[in-house]
């Protein structure tokens, strides 16, 4: 019993597993309390957010190691001690803020869109927080893998039950990608175990890093795994069916938090378990990047539907974050890492705001829009906002991120080319052309559709959904020191280890 | 010597009888010959004193498969009639390979080291009652004769159940009337 | 000279005796007692909790040789013999309502499943090769007559016929592999063997044909490529309680003795590796592939069972490793027990869908809409489901993850590789189950039938919990499962 009082008044577990507690709670209430239902969800939502703050707040920004960390043995598999392993550190401490703000921001952005079993929604919502608030936390590859591949259920089933016409096809799709990379990442997982008696990353990394070279490979199998997650071009064909055919809340976790636990991976467990490889494959992954960024800006253009358009913006903004990690220089990493919030943070608003205008329309065909602005002055200076910070506007948060990856590129000695940083340049320019050509057309220009001309501004409900992220896109984009304050120890740390 | 001419005959009898059973025409009587030739079997055994293979033989071969056969003869023709040719089309055939097994046979036989007419270790005369003991012996094969006889349980209800034919109906079985299908 | 019966031999196999003497009681008691078949399926079920009873109270003891060495009672054997105890519990608890409503409810039934049960618990405990071929045949007559228990009905009788002709077919093959094992080491008792292979007495060309053989049969019964012909057929021609039972229990049964075998007997035919290699690889590849063109549940099932089997087996492959034996018993059983919950589970929807025998219900499309009617049951199926494939947190998970440990450990990357890939391949079809039973819209019928029901759901629960709280226990009970003689 003290055992169970230890384990959930520790910080990390408290925030990992708390909305379990939702999740029961859900469970026990009648399904046509819905209304209840999304209350509880919400507050379960809102209370883990509270309770990740805490961890900030415990949080030592100059400690650039594992912080909180909470190492028990879980159990023991014939001479393998399996840890039950989290901790938190400069690399994982925004990504995680990132998941549980953004969840209570999903969760009040179906408070009309989601009518049909609203309970089952709510249960998988929430259990998909855990399960990402888990992959950011756990440091045992074990515990790792339960967590990563524990998020593909609950996804699935959002996209394949509240999603489009094609949700099936969308959500076997999802799953069936993901599963392909980390199955090959489960066997690099159990090898590390063979090799080394443990799963904790600590632990390995005590013993030193993987070399000879099996890194190659071991390297590729964990690879694959994120790569597919990012995604990287040219694996990326998951990602448009999936994010067309979720449901808004969905898309807003897809593209805000699920990605970037691809990016988190590079991060955490290639860089540091196979360095040497990592910095034999740099300029490869730079190059699938850089095509990334280019391709998918290119893609972009000519979409119809809004959301395959923000879809394949996505391909582009993993992108440069890809360039930015893989350029092994503080500026680049860091950037990177800060890119991976921001584009959590516009995306996800990009997805909120398309759907807001799906719930009124029910399309996200470009040409049944035009003119918006006279009729919803309140959503098209949100949404311009929002644009303008997806495609890095100085002054708003996607510039500080995508000009520190640009930097970084430009001095990686790993990557040895200004080349790269060069095309990935035209990524940014590329995104300002798809973006404004959007918001042109949906806003601008006459209001001549007659279904468009009695359309409802935002409500306070919706403001509220989208405030939050609006102000965090001018606190980076103006004052970016704190957030880079949170990382750079650990960002050094790791290059030390790394590049030794 | 009494034991020598005692094989012969028996011998003897044995070939007459295989001779009837594959070339007599009528079912039963092939049949007949047949249990002749596994009776005559029995009896070399027992020249041979293994008892317990001697009664086993007319046990099982006489007492249980040639029963079969005849039940299966007289469920399924009319009994008696001869029926059909003596002799397969291929006979030619049968002669050559059947012809072939037996030069084999004696061949291998004639060249077997313990063929030189002279009896070798003579069985103990206890054998029988040696081998009845191990099977129901604790430190025998009491286990495996147990286990077998639940086997033999469980085929016999199983062939009950397979073979009764109390109840055929065609279709799909009757629903119960109070089933709910909810 | 004679050694009186010892009370030690006695409580080596006192499960088995007990469940003898239980049927056969049940028997009589069924033809001139009782007038309600409910309450044989009632004492039957007893049985099976007062064997597992037992069999749970000869756990922690020392490994017992008895009956002059014909059978024996180690940890591995109690293992499994509480297992199918439990299983035979199950069995019973998914067959009553299903033959009630379908008018094939006899007495009969419960008696040869007690008789199956007894067979597989002595596969579990043999130490002699008279004993194998013994319980391998009185574990399968039992299956073969409950295949075709639904008489009558064409495919029920077809199944049993291709059941039974095949099995006797691999009993012959088993019996010759028996008589060759005989010939190579000139004794029947494996103990004993043991010591004639280590002194390096025995014929290993024989040797290693007669286990090749071996193998066949048991090959057949735990439905590996390619002997594995007679599953689809037979799993959807059985009344679907017995294609449960059979899913379950017969492939645990061929793997005790698989096991014993080669892992405790034979690793010196290592010759045989790259065989149970390919046998493996053939049975995940196939297995999965054919079981995407299934539209009917029971066929897909047995499809699933197929791909099992070869992922079992391809911890078995490490078998001649003396290091790594072990570990793939341990890794093995505990994939059994998610395994076998989950096969359980899954047979135990089927049933509850399946309208009339053998007719409405059992395609895929039958499920559909079945989470918004019974959301209990499809979350339950779908745990199933994602346990099959493996994803955690359910027990399937884990129980994959320990399989490719073996295989890695021993070095057979290819065959880790396959294994993955193929489990990819199954998500595929698997998903298609939860896809049905979630997103399309459909009016499935089910039966309230709260003994099936409380099963599925207990099964459920066990496959999602017992991974994330038990899966070490359960690990570490299995690891201690290791194959003694003495």
């Amino acid at each position: 019993m003290s055992g169970i009082l230890e384990f959930v008044t520790h910080p990390l577990n408290a925030v990992t597993f708390f909305p379990l507690v939702g999740v029961v709670a859900i469970l026990l209430l009648a399904r046509e309390k819905e209304t209840l239902i999304r209350w509880v969800a919400l507050g379960t939502s809102l209370i883990t957010f509270v309770i990740s703050l805490g961890v900030l707040g415990l949080f030592n920004p100059q400690d650039p190691g594992l912080q909180l960390v909470y190492d028990r043995p879980w159990f023991t598999v014939a001479g393998w001690t399996i840890r039950y392993v989290m901790g938190v550190d400069g690399l994982s401490i925004l990504l995680l803020l990132l998941t549980t703000l953004l969840t209570p921001i999903a969760i009040l952005s179906t408070w009309t869109a989601i009518q049909e079993r609203v309970k089952e929604f709510m249960i998988f919502f929430l259990l998909l927080e855990i399960g990402m608030v888990g992959v950011f936390l756990a440091l045992d590859l074990f515990l790792f893998y339960i967590f990563w591949e524990f998020t593909l259920v609950p996804m699935y089933f959002l996209i394949g039950m509240w999603g489009g016409p094609r949700r099936m096809y969308a959500a076997i799709k999802f799953f069936l990608y993901t599963m392909a990379g980390s199955i090959l990442m489960l066997l690099a997982i159990v090898w590390l175990g063979l090799h080394y008696g443990t799963f904790s990353v600590p632990d390995i990394l005590a013993q030193g890093p993987v070399m000879g070279p099996v890194q190659y490979w071991l390297f590729l199998a964990f690879a694959a795994a994120f790569a597919i997650k990012v995604p990287m071009w040219p694996l990326h064909s998951w990602l448009p069916d999936a994010h067309v055919e979720a449901p808004t809340a969905g898309s807003v976790i897809l593209a805000g938090v699920l990605l970037k636990m691809g990016t988190y991976g590079f991060l955490r467990f290639n860089m540091s378990l196979f360095p040497d490889a990592a910095k034999y494959y740099a300029p490869w992954v730079a190059l699938l990047a850089v095509i990334g960024i280019v391709y998918g800006a290119i893609v972009s253009f000519p979409q119809r539907d809004v959301k395959k358009l923000v879809a394949y913006s996505s391909v582009s903004h993993l992108g440069f974050v890809m360039l930015g990690l893989f350029a092994f220089t503080p500026q680049g990493i860091e950037g990177a890492i800060l890119q991976m919030i921001n584009h959590g943070i516009s995306t996800g608003a990009l997805f909120l705001i398309v759907g807001m205008i799906y719930e009124r329309r029910h399309t996200r065909d470009l040409d049944a829009f035009g003119g918006l602005w006279k009729v919803m002055p309140v959503y098209a200076v949100l949404s311009l906002i929002t644009a303008l910070s997806s495609m890095g506007l100085p002054g708003l948060n996607g510039f500080v991120g995508e000009f520190n990856i640009l930097l970084g590129a430009l001095g990686s000695r790993v990557l040895g080319s200004y080349w790269f940083a060069g095309f990935a340049a035209l990524g940014v320019i590329l995104a300002a052309v798809y973006m404004l050509t959007m918001y042109q057309k949906v806003f601008l220009g006459p209001l001549d559709k007659e279904e468009n001309k009695c359309l409802q501004d935002l409500n306070w409900r919706e403001v509220v959904t989208l405030l939050p992220l609006i102000v965090l896109m001018f606190w980076i984009g103006l004052y970016p020191k704190p957030f880079f304050a949170l990382m750079h120890p650990a960002v050094e740390h790791l290059l030390q280890a790394v590049l030794k | 010597m009494v034991a020598y001419w005692i094989f012969a005959l028996v011998s003897l009898l044995m070939v007459l009888a295989a001779l009837v059973a594959v070339t007599n025409r009528n079912l039963v009587r092939a049949t007949m010959g047949l249990v002749l030739v596994l009776f005559g079997n029995a009896v070399l055994f027992v020249l041979l004193e293994a008892y317990f293979l001697a009664v086993a033989q007319v046990i099982i071969y006489i007492g249980a498969i040639a029963i079969l056969i005849v039940f299966a003869i007289m469920l399924t023709r009319h009994v008696g009639d001869a029926w059909g040719p003596a002799f397969h089309r291929a006979w030619a055939w049968a002669v050559v390979v059947a012809g072939g097994l037996a030069v084999g046979l004696l061949f291998w036989i004639a060249h077997w080291p313990a063929a030189d007419g002279k009896a070798k270790s003579p069985v103990d005369p206890q054998y029988t009652k040696l081998l009845g003991k191990a099977l129901v012996a604790p430190d025998g094969y009491v286990i495996p004769f147990e286990v077998a006889s639940a086997l033999l349980l469980a085929a016999l209800i199983g062939a009950i159940y397979v073979a009764w034919g109390g109840r055929r109906v065609k279709g799909p079985y009757p629903q119960r009337s109070e089933e709910k299908e909810a | 000279m004679t050694v009186p019966v010892t009370w030690q031999d006695v409580a080596a196999l006192l499960p088995e005796f007990f469940l003898v003497v239980w049927a056969s009681a049940l028997l009589l008691l069924d033809v001139f007692w009782i007038r309600e078949k409910r309450t044989t399926a009632w004492l039957s079920a007893l049985g099976f909790v007062v064997a597992l009873v037992l069999a749970v109270g000869q756990m922690g003891r020392a490994p017992l040789l008895a009956f002059r060495g014909m059978v024996i009672a180690d940890a591995f054997s109690v293992f499994l013999v509480a297992l199918f105890a439990l299983s035979g519990l199950v069995g019973i608890l998914l067959a009553q309502d299903y033959l009630a409503r379908n008018g094939i409810e006899r007495g009969e039934f419960y008696v040869l499943l007690m008789f199956s049960v007894v067979g597989m618990m002595l596969m579990a405990r043999v130490a002699d090769l008279v004993m194998i071929f013994l319980a391998l045949e009185l574990f399968s007559l039992p299956l073969y007559v409950m295949t075709g228990f639904a008489r009558p009905r064409a495919d029920s009788e077809e199944a049993a016929l291709k059941y039974f002709l095949l099995g006797a077919f691999a009993s012959g093959f088993m019996a010759f592999g028996i008589a060759l094992v005989y010939g190579a080491t000139s004794t029947t008792s494996l103990p004993h063997m043991v010591d004639v292979i280590q002194a390096g007495e025995a014929d290993l060309a024989l040797l290693t044909a007669g286990a090749a053989l071996v193998l066949t049969g048991l090959g057949f019964k735990i439905a590996t490529v390619p002997f594995h012909m007679w599953t689809p057929d037979v799993y959807h021609g059985a009344p679907s309680p017995v294609s449960g039972f059979m899913a379950a229990t017969a492939k645990m049964a061929g793997f005790a003795a698989l096991l014993r075998l080669f892992v405790l007997v034979f690793p010196v035919v290592a010759d045989l590796t790259p065989v149970l290699w390919a046998l493996a690889a053939l049975s995940m590849v196939l297995g999965n592939v054919a079981a995407i063109a299934q539209r009917n549940i029971k066929r897909l099932l047995a499809y699933s069972s197929i791909a099992h089997a070869g992922y079992m087996l391809s911890a078995a492959v490490a078998f001649a490793d003396p290091h790594l034996g072990p570990q793939a018993v341990a890794a093995i059983l505990f994939y059994l027990v998610a395994y076998v919950l989950a096969t359980f589970g899954a047979w135990g929807v089927v049933i509850l869908l399946e309208r009339r025998i053998g007719q409405e219900g059992l395609l895929l499309e039958d499920y559909a809409g079945l989470s918004r009617q019974y959301p209990g049951l499809a979350a339950a199926m779908a745990v199933f489901m994602l346990s099959f494939i493996g994803v955690p947190p359910t027990l399937g998970f884990f129980g994959k993850f320990y399989l490719f440990r073996v295989v890695l450990d021993a070095g057979f990357v290819g065959l880790a590789l396959i294994g993955v890939l193929t489990s990819l391949v199954s998500a595929y079809y698997y998903l298609r189950v939860v896809m049905l039973m979630y997103m399309k819209p459909g009016e499935p019928i089910v039966r309230r039938e709260p003994r099936v029901q409380a099963t599925v759901l207990a099964a459920a629960a066990l496959t999602l919990f017992l991974g994330l709280t038990a899966a070490s226990s359960l690990y570490a009970w299995a690891t201690e499962a290791i194959l003694r003689f003495g």
